[in-house]
């Protein structure tokens, strides 16, 4: 039996109230219901965090997410954190310093970097390695993911950089 | 930002269209049904349960297309799907298609299989055995399919293919040396593990289908779907929107012929999603058993070296064959041996098939090769790096009679990594160091075509097969088109890879593509000038030779006319474009691209580590890669290559291990099976790209992303070597290994 429910919340600023089937992940109904792909899916069992969305400004997995459960809350992907007419600064950071290559974790990353410096402005490096620890990436080494992230801690890329 | 490439700021805002995004109007979902028996006949198939399920199409099982016969790219091996027997866990038996993937995924659990288990050869060993079961009956090569040449199966046996490499007579010089040591090494089944799964979309209309496809060889899969149902080529469109990671597992062909027959099946749309798990079934590196043997003077000059590799090639040999071969060329490294007696085998067992992956057969001959250079070192009492100095070949000489002389000096490479670790002063000279170099042989094969079209407005189209995989090609030719035609990067916009519009090209793999396609659209860059140059010299009565391309047209000396000028007064009316075409064959630039290998791809690597006694666990706090890469296009993607490379490297050399226990596979999970995180990477990685400009590729450019995974874990060993005395010869070096080897030295 499915049993769906009504829920209301908040998707990258934008009122949005659907009916869900109880059973369905935050993932699916991001990517394939309201049409927003950049969340990527990967594993399926919350180890990759390439499905990285923010629930109240805090970073989750939308693959292991009940949908439901983000009733009257705030959800924020990588298209609400894209300005409309160009790149936050930490996206500008990860093109700027190759932070990607293939880029299916991308969208993870800067989910969780997003996160990191709202809450710790300028991490050290320490805690930049222990934030990001569970956003896996096959591509990049992590080395220039790293530096990128390190030159928005120092406070090198402005909104308006390059 | 203008000069950053475009497929990043695509991919930064989540706006990049990979195949799982992808969607194809009324398309049904495939979930497939895999299965749980190592090698078993399969004794009946009932779906009837799952097709009475609300939303469920149809299920495609082995009798459906068994009239297609097998498939394969070198060995005709393959079934579309199992027909009468399956000869790995994770083989596909069934595809549900099914309206939504949820009802596919439900029904598929109503699937019936019954098996009846048959004897099994799981390792190399058990292949290997007089009495071992025959996983194939028979074996059929596809001479010149893929690769030129194919496998040399022994018939009657699970081994698929031997090469051997014989220069010299290493028996006269075994017997006249010094020194004889001899070392055996295992490397075991690596996981690709892109975080994009294999993904397949396959539209079969009539007598043409279209795939969507995460392929790094399109055109490998257009044939081999060409061949097997019947189709001519110019109806089977195969499309690449961008991948999310490849590493050889998305080359060759995978799991395309399957969707197809769901789709052929149901004579609609159909998706098949697979999950990290699934693709950990679909294909992982060749395992290896291989022993060494090196003879040396008296003054610790290499006399001979042997060796024998052993690769395990899983159920289906895929380019397993090609594994073998170029492993035993890739162990015999940038040094001048005189004698050399090289054998690989590629075995069949019944475990996921083998595959291609970052560098095919280096890391296992590499790990075996320099770990043992630095055993035979210690044997003879000489550091190690002067024994390697004492025995590389120089830039010039060849490491065998058959291969291209090497262009580059390894020498150099060791120096830099080892100032790399001298120039900085916090380095402990007291840590263990271990080093490691490499010279591998890229199969890549010089056939590309390109078009570059120059459009009235000045902007320009390059068209190729290269898929753009995150190493930058598209923006890499993009780049070279800009540059041979002058005009600025941002005029020139690359197209995704479709076989209906781009040209026939070999594929994306090997480190080819910037030097080989690179050329062809070099080459049709020239062409598009040409053109727009005998417009002018036609039209306006001028001498070519005082024609010259310049940003947004053509400067005739005296004055500037713009492109729109150009066709405007050539065709009579305000429009058109030129199209230019390029080609690279074996047969251009006077043949000096059909020798073997184009280029040598090398690398040297240095380590320091920290053991902890207690528990065995190293950490690497200090890394130094160095490759001569011919020049550099683009540094921060050329970095990225060789950081990602390396970090693959410390993957297998410390903790990645696909396992097998009876031929189940025990950690084919994401959870299960860990690739490094960004904590596990050297705090401390210093990438040294050498450029001399002598590489045959644009601008002097060699291929490279390749060689940095290859020193890794010979060079981590060496330093556990040279300070513990403590030898690890099977991979991956896990705490409780070295914990062991350490208690057994006390």
């Amino acid at each position: 039996m499915t049993y769906a429910l009504p829920i209301s919340f908040s998707l990258n600023g934008q009122a949005t109230a659907i009916e869900v089937p109880t059973h369905t992940l935050l993932i699916d109904l991001i990517r394939d219901r309201l049409g927003l792909k950049g969340t990527k899916r990967s594993c399926d069992m919350e180890v990759c965090g390439a499905c990285t969305v923010l629930l109240d400004g805090e970073p989750i997995s939308s693959c292991t997410t009940l949908a439901v459960d983000v009733d009257r809350r705030e959800v924020t992907t990588i298209e609400g954190v894209t300005p409309p007419d160009g790149l936050s600064r930490i996206q500008k950071a990860f093109v700027l310093h190759g932070g990607l290559q293939c880029g299916f974790c991308t969208p993870g990353f800067i989910m969780a970097v997003t996160a990191l410096l709202k809450a710790t402005p300028h991490p050290t490096d320490e805690e930049i390695r222990h934030y990001l620890h569970g956003n896996l990436c096959r591509c990049t080494g992590y080395t220039k993911i790293f530096v990128a992230v390190r030159s928005l801690a120092a406070g090198q890329v402005s909104e308006d950089a390059a | 930002m203008s000069s950053v490439r475009p497929d990043l700021i695509e991919k930064v805002t989540g706006r990049a269209e990979y195949i799982t995004d992808l969607t194809v109007p009324g398309m049904l979902h495939g979930f497939v049904v895999r299965s749980p028996a190592v090698h078993a006949r399969i004794v009946s198939i009932d779906t009837s349960a799952a097709r009475s399920m609300d939303g469920v199409v149809d299920v495609l099982v082995g009798k459906d297309v068994a009239s297609f016969g097998r498939w394969g790219v070198v060995l005709k091996d393959r079934p579309i799907i199992a027909t009468d027997r399956v000869r790995y866990v994770g083989e596909p038996v069934a595809v549900v298609i099914a309206e939504t993937i949820e009802i596919a995924e439900n029904a598929a659990e109503l699937v019936d299989i019954e098996y009846d288990e048959l004897p099994r050869a799981t390792t190399i060993q058990e292949a290997m055995a007089e009495d071992a079961p025959l996983i194939h009956e028979r074996h059929e090569n596809l001479q010149d399919f893929y690769f030129k040449g194919g496998a040399k199966p022994t018939q009657g046996s699970n081994i698929f293919h031997t090469y051997r490499s014989n220069v010299g007579d290493v028996d006269a010089a075994e017997a006249a040396a010094a020194y004889v040591h001899e070392d055996h090494f295992t490397f075991p089944a690596i996981s690709h593990f892109a975080m994009e799964p294999h993904t397949v979309i396959a539209d079969f209309k009539g007598d043409s289908l279209t795939v969507w496809a995460g392929a790094q060889t399109p055109t490998a899969v257009q044939k081999v779907l060409s061949r097997l149902f019947g189709l001519q080529l110019a109806k089977v469109r195969v499309i690449v929107p961008f991948v999310g990671g490849g590493f050889g597992g998305k080359a060759s062909v995978k799991i395309e012929p399957l969707v197809a027959a769901a789709s052929w099946k149901v004579q609609r749309a159909v998706r098949v999603a697979q999950s990290i798990s699934d693709s950990m079934l679909t294909c992982r590196r060749l395992g290896a058993d291989v022993t060494i043997r090196t003879a040396v003077d008296a003054k610790g000059r290499i006399l001979a070296k042997s060796a024998k590799l052993l690769l395990d090639g899983g159920a289906y040999s895929d380019t397993g064959s090609a594994v073998a071969t170029k492993s035993a060329n890739r162990i015999i490294g940038p040094y001048a041996v005189p004698n050399l007696r090289l054998e690989a085998s590629a075995i069949y067992t019944n475990t996921v098939p083998g595959a291609a992956f970052r560098s095919i057969g280096g890391p296992q001959a590499v790990w075996a090769k320099e770990s043992h250079m630095d055993n035979v070192a210690a044997a003879i009492g000489m550091d190690p790096a002067e024994f390697r100095l004492k025995n590389l070949a120089a830039r010039g000489e060849r490491t065998r009679p058959d291969l291209r002389a090497l262009d580059m000096d390894m020498s150099e490479l060791m120096g830099r990594v080892t100032q790399s670790f001298a120039s900085d002063s916090q380095a402990s000279n007291r840590r263990p160091r271990g080093m490691a170099v490499a010279a591998t042989d890229p199969a890549n094969t010089p056939i590309a075509n390109a078009i570059v079209r120059l459009k009235i407005d000045g902007s320009i189209l390059v068209s190729v097969s290269s898929v753009e995989v995150g190493q930058g090609a598209h923006a890499t030719m993009a780049r070279i088109a800009a540059q041979t035609l002058k005009q600025p990067f941002s005029a020139v916009s690359t197209l995704r890879a479709d076989t209906a519009v781009a040209p026939y090209d070999w594929g994306t793999g090997a480190s080819r593509s910037t030097v080989v396609v690179g050329l062809s659209v070099e080459n049709a860059a020239l062409d598009a000038a040409d053109q727009i140059l005998d417009m002018v010299m036609d039209v306006w009565e001028l001498p070519k030779e005082s024609l010259s391309l310049v940003e947004g047209g053509v400067s005739t000396g005296s004055e500037v006319l713009t492109f729109h000028q150009i066709f405007h007064r050539t065709l009579g009316v305000d429009s058109g474009e030129v199209v230019g075409r390029g080609a690279i064959t074996p047969r251009s630039k006077k043949g000096a691209l059909a020798e073997s290998p184009l280029f040598w791809e090398t690398s040297a690597g240095l380590a320091e580590i920290v053991v902890d006694e207690d528990t065995g666990e190293i950490r690497v706090p200090r890394y130094a890669s160095a490759a001569d890469v011919g020049r550099v296009i683009n540094r921060v993607a050329a970095e990225g290559q060789d950081e990602g490379a390396a970090t693959m490297g410390f993957g297998h050399a410390l903790y990645e291990q696909l396992e097998f226990e009876d031929g189940q596979p025990i950690n084919a999970t994401p959870i299960d099976y860990m690739i490094p995180r960004i904590s596990d990477v050297p705090p401390v990685f210093d990438t040294i790209l050498v450029e001399n400009g002598d590489g045959p590729g644009p601008g002097g450019a060699k291929g490279m992303g390749e060689g940095a995974i290859l020193p890794v874990a010979p060079a981590i060993a060496n330093a556990l070597f040279s300070a513990y005395g403590i030898r690890i010869t099977d991979l991956p070096m896990t705490p409780e290994k070295v914990w062991r080897a350490l208690q057994k030295r006390k």
